[in-house]
């Protein structure tokens, strides 16, 4: 196995590029699959291979940020990106994250920011993840007791509730199919920036949620828009880790090989997925980064790196296996219609 | 049970002008108590060890790092955005291989 190890010189270490592959391609599904950066899973896999941690989150965020442009491409083909709402929201998520940076810095000055960070983060995702289960859990319901045609009204949920504050100036989102206040994504994005900032999460954990149940976005424009900010903030985080010299370049190149045919095979398999199912799996994901967490306030940090790392496998596993189904599928019924 | 008052509309109003007034004194200070400055941060060396290295793309990109950060930053952002619009277009060319429909998708929730 020796021929695939490589040196890394910014690092200064050597490292296997097949791990480099696997890491790359298991966080490239799970980011096209449920737009998210994925840097839970990264961070601690790099690291529990012996990568210093800045290192790995700069590594993280420089491939993080071609990987999102391979995904926001194939979302874009797929109609899922709705770039009106998602520049709308970076305004706010900019601010959001500088305020959330100096709020954790107020933190550290106070010596809380290591303990009420991590707790704050094992509170909002639980929360989130909860949010997300009990609401697949209510629709399943619904759609079993009204049959297979249920479709939701949608008109008294919160979203809804929130675009018809009019407020000027009143903007359409034409992919999202959705009209509302211009100030309800700078709001939502500046919201999540904060949340984000402070967690130290790239935000697409609470931002793909926000989009959802607060802005209104179906699920597949809300993965797609998700991304869409990824890669304008991936992009950011990259340049100033790199000019830190935090960036083992190297290894995002490899990296980014194995993610970029990740990206693409998540991304097309949210075609042959409800909304709903992405929800369910996506739920799970936040309940096994937020046990994580739990471990590692419980300073098991291998187990904690551990159970990520073969989680996302897992969950890579899974959206795969979809994806295979889905185009049998599409490919049989092809067939059918050309009889 | 005994039913709740209704309460008259600008009450409601007088309420909701009360939250948004709190909520904007809550940014304000939070804002102002955020102000203070940090402890400036202890600069740190890096160099990337070159010794052992043929020359060729490892080499050239630890000397492109040990000569400037800011060159480093610059290349990295600019090579991972061509390389994800390379592997990208390459990747969805792979897929449309596989003979399935890749235009514009319908939303099932």
């Amino acid at each position: 196995m020796d021929i695939f190890t490589i040196y890394l010189p910014i690092a200064g270490m050597h490292f296997n590029v097949l791990l480099l592959l696997l890491i790359g391609f298991t966080v490239g599904v799970c980011g096209g699959f449920f737009g998210i950066g994925g840097a839970w899973i990264v961070t601690p896999a790099l690291n529990i291979f012996g990568f210093p941690m800045p290192y790995a989150i700069g590594t993280d965020l420089a491939h993080m940020g071609g990987k999102s442009i391979v995904s926001t491409m194939r979302h874009g083909k797929f109609g899922n990106v709705d770039v009106r709402l998602g520049v709308s929201m970076i305004i706010g998520t900019t601010v959001g994250m500088e305020a959330g940076a100096r709020l954790v810095m107020a933190l550290e000055r106070a010596g809380l920011a290591e303990s009420v960070i991590r707790k704050a983060y094992i509170v909002f995702l639980g929360l989130i993840g909860s949010y997300v289960l009990y609401d697949y859990i209510s629709h399943t319901r619904r759609t079993k007791a009204a049959g297979a045609d249920y479709v939701p009204s949608g008109q008294d949920n919160l979203a809804a509730r929130l675009q018809r504050i009019n407020l000027p100036p009143m903007i359409h989102f034409k992919a999202s199919g959705i009209t509302c206040s211009l100030w309800l994504p700078v709001l939502v994005g500046l919201t999540t920036g904060v949340v984000a900032a402070v967690l130290g999460v790239g935000g697409g954990f609470i931002r793909m949620p926000a989009l959802i149940y607060l802005i209104g976005c179906p699920t597949a424009v809300a993965v797609g828009t998700d991304l869409f900010e990824v890669m304008i903030t991936g992009a950011y985080g990259s340049l100033t880790y790199a000019v830190k010299g935090r960036v083992e370049l190297i290894a995002a190149m490899w990296m980014l090989l194995g993610a970029a045919i990740g990206a693409q095979l998540g991304t097309v398999a949210v075609k042959y997925v409800r909304g709903y199912a992405i929800r369910l799996l996506f739920a799970t994901t936040i309940f096994i980064a937020c046990a994580s967490v739990v471990l590692k306030q419980l300073q098991l940090q291998t187990a904690s790196a551990a159970m990520i790392l073969t989680a996302g496998i897992v969950i890579s596993g899974v959206i795969i296996g979809w994806l295979f189904k889905g185009i049998v599928a599409e490919r049989a019924a092809q067939r059918d219609n050309g009889r | 049970m005994k039913p709740l008052p209704v309460l008259p509309l600008w009450r409601h109003r007088l309420r909701a002008a009360r939250a948004w007034l709190t909520t904007a004194a809550i940014v304000l200070l939070s804002v102002e108590a955020l102000a203070a400055p940090a402890k400036p941060a202890r600069k740190l060396v890096n160099v990337a060890d070159t010794r052992g290295l043929d020359p060729g793309i490892t080499r050239w990109i630890a000397d492109l790092y040990n000569s400037s950060y800011w060159l480093f930053g610059l290349f990295t952002v600019a090579l991972m955005a061509l390389m994800g619009l390379a592997l990208g277009f390459a990747c969805d060319r792979a897929m449309g291989l596989l003979g399935i429909h890749l235009g514009r998708m319908e939303h099932h929730e």
